[in-house]
Order: C-alpha cells, then structure tokens, then sequence
C-alpha cells in the first residue's frame, strides 16, 4: 500500500479539483501509451503495452482442440493475468492471487461478452475449423511487470495488440470423416490468418477521487479513491461489460454520467491505440 | 463399496442432455413467453427467514423460485493470526455451492469469483469502523441453483449482517437483468442465463439509492444499459421493502 | 473472582449466563444433581426432531432433517456406471458428508473439519452394514449398467447428535428416492425416459419398468449419549458436548438389533451397566425416530 502523508494527499485532491494533476495531466488525459508488438517469439501473438510507469505484457497462444458439446460451433478462450512479485511486493503471495483472479474475471467480463456469445470482442465462431470436432483454442496470458495503477486498462489494451499480433496458421482439413472420427488435419506453416480485431474493445477505467473522476490513475491517486468503474467500449460505442471496483456506493446517475464520459473517452483512445498497433505492427517489419 | 476396488469407476448421469439447437428464446418469437410463464419484468415471489442457523451470530435463508441459499455470519471475531493490525474491521466472504445444487453432480467447491464480487458488494454498505481489529466472516451455501445465484446471495447475506447486528448503512438487495435478443428479463432462471446475450448486475442500497457493485456483460446500447439499469433499480427498491419486511417480523416476533 | 472452587458461593451472585460460561461444569453439575437439563429436558430425552422428505429439487431423493436445532440436508443423485467384475449385479453408493463453513464458528473456508471424514465413514459404515439397502436392486444391467447412488448430506445446522441426525436425514433421502426409468441407447448409453409417451415413440422398452421405489429394510437408527460421571445425557447439544466428553452413538435397527456402536474414547471409561442403559435408550429412540420417519413417508404419500 502507499503511505502518503496527509499533506500529499490534499495536494493529489486539490490538484484533481483544479483540473490538474501531479503529474500535469488533465482530469481525462491518458499517460503516453507506447506499444511494442511481437515481444514473445514462441508465442502466436504478443503486445508490450507501457503507460508511464505500468507495464504488462499480453500473449496469445492458439492450440487445436475439441468445441464443447454445449457449443460446437464455438471455439474457446481463456483469459489468465498474472500479477508478478516484481512489479509490486504486495503482489507476493494471496494478495497477487486475488487481484489476479479479479483483473482476470474482469477481463472476461469486458471482452468475452454474455453466455450466448453475442457481444463478444472476439468472435468465437470464427476460431471453428471443422463444426463439433476441431476448433482454435485461445489461451491469452498477461503479466504485470511494473505497476502504477490502471492495470485493466493497460492489461485491455495489451490483448487487443496482442490479437491483432496472431497469426493463425491455415488448416486444411483432408477429406470428410464420417460419424465419430476426428478427420485429419494439415496445419500449413506458410500460411497465416489474420484475427479481425476491429470489434475488440477497450476498457476505459474511470476514478473517482472526491466529486470528480480522472481516467488513468496512477497507485498513489488509486489509493485515494472510493470507487472505479471500468467500461469496456467498442468501435461502435456500444458497452460491452462493466465492472466496479471501491466501496463507497454510487449514485445511479454518477453511474450513467460515468459511462457516457467514458464512451466519449474511448472513441479518442480506440484511435490512438489502433495507430499505435499499426506503428508498431509497422516497426516489426 | 467402490472404493474397497480402488478408484472409483467413473459414472455419468442419465438426464437426457437438451439438445444445443433447441433455444428456449429465438429473435423471431414474437409472443414467446418465459418458461416459468412470468411476465419479463416480473421477479419470482422472493421469500426470506432470519435466524435460520442457530451456531451462527447470525443468519438467514432465501428462496427464488428454484434458487435456494443459506447466508451465516459469524463475529465480529479475532482476526486470522497473521493479520496485521487494523483500526477498521474486516470483512470475509466465501461463496460456496452443495454437489447437488447445478444439474450435473459437481465438486462443491468454493467460488471465488461470487466469493469477491459479494465482498464488494456489501463492503459499501457495512460500518466497518465499528469492529476494529476483528473480522466478521460471511459464509454463503447455494443448496440448489436456479439462476440469479449471486444477487439472491447479496440480499441474503445483507439480511444474514442485519440479524447478527452488524452495523450497517443500509440493507443491500441485488437483482440481476439478462439481456435476450431485444427483451430485458428480469431475475433469469437457469435456462434464461444459458442462452443470454448479455446481463446486468445491481445490488444497491435503496434508502441511500446508491449503486454499491455493478457487473455488465454483453454488448448493449446506452438506451438499453439505462433501461435495465432502471428496471433492476426499481426491483431492488421492491425486494428491499420484502427483506425489511421480514426483518420487522423476526424483531416482534422476538420481542412478544 | 475467586477460584474455580469457590465458584459454589459465587453462583447466587452472579448472572446465570456469565455463570454459564465462567464455570460451565458447576453449571452443569447443578443442573445434573437435579436431573435437568438447561434446556429444561430430562436426562434420557432427546430434542423434538422433524424430518422433511423432499426437500431439494434438483435431484432424486431428498430429506431435511432437524433434532433440536441441529439441521442436516440429504440428497441422492443417481449416475450410471459400469459394475465391477467381482459383483455384476450389484450398484453401489457413495456417501459424504460435508460440513460447509456456514455449519458452525469452527468451520472455516478452505479447512474442511476434522469430524467431516470421519463421521463420512462412520455413516457409510453404518448404512452398508446394516443391509438396508439391497445393492442387488441398484443394478440395471447385468454386467453392463448399475447405479451409483451419491448421497450427500450437508450440516445446515451443528448444534450436537450431528451422527444420528445425519444418518435420520439419510434414511429419509432413501425413503424418498425415486428412481428415474431409464432406457438403453443404440450407443450403450443409459438415458432417462421422461414419460411412457416417449418410450413408445422411440420405441424402447424402459430397462427398469415398476422400479420406481428401492424396498428398505432393517432401518438403522441411532442415538447418541454422553456419559459424564454416573449420568447418561441422551441426544448432547453443542454445547454439552464441548463440555463432557465421553460420547457413545448405539444404532439399533427397526427389529431392535445392534448395526453398530461407537465409543471413540473419552475420559469416562464405561462399565456394561452404563452401556446397557444406553442401548435401553436408544431402543426408546428407535420407536420414536420409526414413528417420524412413517409419517413423513405417509405425508409424502398424499400430496
């Protein structure tokens, strides 16, 4: 935990009330995002994703599996953070197990979309090779390697570069097999599926600290909250999950008011981030 | 015995397994109703009981249609040893579901997912300065799932804190919207969160009407996202008059 | 405060709750000089106890049973499984018995208690002995199909007796069960028929026509006893329990023959008159638990 003292704690309020932070920024300015893709070689696809002093890493791995039998047209996805003793000794031990397990959950929450898959960033269907037998399985792994504050956002951010970083290999699948049979694959190591991540979207964290919110909080000012709201936002302004994090209860209204401000936040940042995936992907090359 | 032969062998349930293109909505349904035949913005009769476990400092028992849950609380307590010091109190959540309570026989497990998301719900709503350097814990049972599981174990183990007379703010009820196709239903079944595009989330304090945890999944438009949002707040008022409602019996029935 | 031992003089002084908790054996010992108990019972007297068959929705067979404020859920669900090859025509079952944290203060999350295993056993023991069940009746198919019956019994409710009010709540889920009818797939899958109507169109005759019901015979009942110095307390509490040790659970079945006994130790060593004296009780207790558990079944007969 961060200990202030009482002076510096008034200093960090004063500051958001005058629209002006301790570090300069605005009351709804992000940090500068810098993103570096294809970080991890043996993964399928992968992101660094740096907000001053916050930094994670996202990877995606794709494997070949079974769709279960609920959903056969429906490939998988697993989300896991883990939040490294290194980034933060607080992280050591239960304490990083259970903000790992809640920024995990969130993040399903915010990109997997509801049960029936509708709303889904990533579209499940797609990931199916042969209907009920062979499908594509996700598996995006962050790690927190230096934290000050606005995981989610950050850990947001990382997966959607790192997907649009995959490359899935094309499967071919040789000849029908009937009933119960697998049929046999050929997994081509020349050609590569892009992933549409055009739908993927961003989670936009909103703090509130006294009677204002700032986006992009930073430990210390996080520390000084009642209570965050995390909106994930799409390319279509349509809210795709929302989960609230502090104690302090909010007004309804605050609620509403919070989620339009951060819709009108992500259109900037969608943006933003989308021509620094490109620079990067661009770099990379 | 099967364990006197080793491992146990390996059994399966002979329930038929509902065929996965048989939806209990589709979009073109125009006059579909809900399987239990409520209305969609009607909530299943909600009955509630304090009191229901005597070693506990406190406790109460919920039952939504299908959904049955026991909340016990205990303390406020001597903290885990390897607490450090606090001048606030702690609270301690636990969700766990019986092996009977979903369709197919699972493992009883905890689940830490309900677990935390119970924790933020009523962290807002209790007086956690009243019982420095001690923890009370709240310990959830789901006997039987029926959906809506973790907004009926919200307003349960809120009534559970009232009954062991944990200072609080205000009671917290929760109720939950699942978004299908173009309709908003209130408090969903089983069957309903299966096949849902999205879902909604509020437990709130009504006499504070504030919001004091939230969850949305899905994609929804901001019309939509208010219209759910004022459905589950209206409900939520409601389910509060019932809880106090019982809370209010539980004192004179004690007091007479 | 004066020593244990003056706790004599002490008693008209005091508040009888902080009495209670101070000097919990002088308080009992009062009470026991006088052949009472504090919750105004006789020694020999077991709580009102309640059984409720039915009472979960989801599965087979179900009962809720309660002696005094000690509460017990019981629940079977049926699985199919393939017999083993020393008993083709035998199923089998699987007891737990789970305390979950909601139970008592000494539960807590993630540290399962110490009794759970253990009482697990001893109803296990107690049930498959005393041959209630006929396994023959579980199997489907020779060789090929049986049931595997799990009965879970979870403690709502620990306040003492938790054994033979598990082991009431699972009689109960017994008496309950209902056995789906079930035919056999193409594929050599056993599958719930949902009504006659479906069997004919699929045209499959049900395995297990006219079986709905398992017949249950020699019911085992039980009643747990402590003994403390010369007095036997029928059916502890809690809290009489933490404070005399020595327990003694007789179970006798429904023709009165011993199934099983328990002493698990304990500082009072028993002598056979003591012991006598608590199986006289528990046959007492036999005919009460008989006539509870026939009107719950005749209740449930009705509906």
């Amino acid at each position: 935990m961060v200990g202030l003292s009482d002076g510096e704690k008034r200093f960090i309020h004063g500051g958001i009330d005058q629209n002006i932070r301790s570090d300069g920024r605005k009351r709804d300015a992000y940090r500068p995002i810098f993103v570096e893709t294809g970080v991890i070689p043996q993964a399928n696809g992968s992101a660094r994703i740096r907000m001053g002093a916050t930094e994670v890493i996202a990877s995606v791995k794709a494997e070949l599996g079974k769709p279960s039998a609920l959903q056969p047209d429906k490939g998988k996805v697993a989300i896991f953070v883990d939040c490294s003793p290194v980034a933060e000794p607080m992280f050591e031990g239960r304490g990083g197990e259970e903000l790992s397990t809640e920024l995990s959950t969130a993040l399903e929450c915010c990109l997997l979309g509801g049960k029936s898959g509708a709303g889904a960033g990533i579209d499940l269907s797609s990931l199916v090779v042969v209907q009920g037998k062979i499908c594509w399985d996700l598996y995006i792994d962050s790690l927190v390697i230096s934290s000050d504050g606005n995981l989610l956002d950050a850990l947001g951010a990382a997966i959607k570069a790192a997907l649009s970083n995959v490359g899935v290999p094309r499967v071919n699948v040789a000849g029908g097999a009937a009933g119960d049979e697998q049929p046999e694959i050929d997994i081509s190591d020349e050609e590569f599926l892009q992933f549409d991540t055009s739908a993927v979207p961003l989670i936009v964290t909103l703090t509130k600290v006294g009677k204002n919110y700032i986006v992009d909080a930073t430990t210390e000012e996080e520390s000084q909250m009642n209570s965050a709201v995390s909106v994930s936002v799409n390319r279509k302004g349509h809210i795709c999950g929302l989960t609230k994090r502090g104690g302090a209860g909010l007004d309804p209204s605050i609620v509403l008011d919070m989620i339009s401000v951060a819709k009108h936040i992500s259109e900037q940042l969608i943006n933003k981030l989308d021509s620094e995936i490109s620079a990067a992907e661009a770099d990379e090359d | 015995m099967a364990s006197k032969h080793g491992a146990p062998p390996t059994t399966y349930s002979p329930s038929p397994t509902r065929k996965p293109h048989q939806p209990v909505f589709s979009d073109s349904d125009a006059d579909w109703v809900r399987p239990d035949g409520r209305g969609f913005h009607q909530c299943r009769p909600a009955f509630f009981r304090t009191a229901a476990v005597s070693a506990a400092s406190g406790s109460a028992y919920a039952e939504f249609g299908n959904t049955k849950v026991i909340v016990s609380v205990f303390g406020p307590r001597e903290s885990k040893k390897a607490m450090m010091y606090s001048d606030v109190g702690r609270l301690n959540c636990n969700v766990t579901y019986t092996t009977f309570a979903t369709p197919i026989r699972g493992q009883g497990s905890d689940h830490k997912e309900f677990s935390s998301m119970l924790h933020k719900a009523l962290e807002g709503a209790i007086m956690l300065e009243t019982f420095p350097k001690t923890t009370v814990d709240v310990f959830a049972l789901v006997l039987e799932s029926g959906g809506s599981d973790l907004p009926v174990v919200v307003s349960c183990a809120s009534l559970a804190l009232a009954d062991a007379g944990i200072m609080m703010y205000d009671l917290v009820a929760g109720v939950s919207v699942s978004c299908l196709g173009k309709n908003l239903v209130i408090d969903p079944i089983l069957e309903e969160e299966s096949c849902q595009d999205g879902s909604l989330m509020i437990t709130c304090m009504p006499s504070r009407y504030e919001v004091s945890q939230l969850t949305v999944t899905g994609e929804w438009s901001t019309g939509n996202l208010n219209e759910a949002m004022q459905l589950c707040l209206d409900a939520c008022s409601k389910l509060a008059k019932i809880m106090r409602s019982c809370l209010k019996e539980a004192a004179s029935a004690s007091h007479s | 405060m004066g020593l244990p031992s003056d706790s004599g003089d002490l008693s008209s002084e005091m508040d009888v709750d902080a009495y209670r908790r101070l000097f919990p054996t002088h308080f009992y010992e009062k009470h026991l000089s006088l052949s009472i108990r504090p919750d105004s019972r006789p020694l020999g007297k077991a709580r009102d106890t309640t059984l409720a068959l039915g009472a979960v929705g989801s599965v087979d067979g179900s009962a809720l049973a309660k002696i005094g404020s000690t509460t017990m859920l019981a629940a079977i669900k049926m699985e199919v499984m393939t017999p083993c090859t020393e008993s083709p025509n035998e199923g089998s079952i699987v007891i737990e018995f789970h305390m979950p944290p909601i139970c008592s203060p000494i539960v807590r999350p993630g540290r399962p208690a110490e009794a759970a295993p253990v009482l697990s056993k001893q109803l296990s023991d107690t049930i498959l002995s005393s041959g209630m069940i006929n396994l023959k009746e579980l199997c489907l198919i020779h060789g090929k199909a049986a049931w595997m019956a799990y009965l879970d019994i979870y403690c709502l409710d620990a306040d003492g007796a938790l054994f033979d009010a598990a082991l009431l709540s699972a009689i109960g889920a017994f008496s309950h069960l209902q056995i789906p009818t079930v035919s056999l797939t193409d594929n050599g899958k056993i599958v719930v028929l949902l009504d006659e109507d479906e069997s004919r169109k699929l045209g499959k005759e049900p395995v297990n026509s006219g079986k709905k019901k398992l017949t249950i015979n020699n019911i085992p009942f039980s009643l747990t006893c402590i003994l403390y110095k010369n007095y036997i307390l029928a059916d502890p509490t809690a809290e009489e329990e933490s404070i005399m040790e020595t327990l003694v659970t007789v179970v006798l079945d429904s023709s009165a023959r011993l199934v099983s006994f328990y002493k698990p130790g304990g500082p009072v060593l028993a002598y056979m008159s003591a012991i006598q004296d608590c199986v006289a009780l528990t046959r007492q207790r036999v005919k009460e638990l008989q006539k509870i558990l026939d009107e719950a079944v005749s209740g449930m007969e009705v509906d």
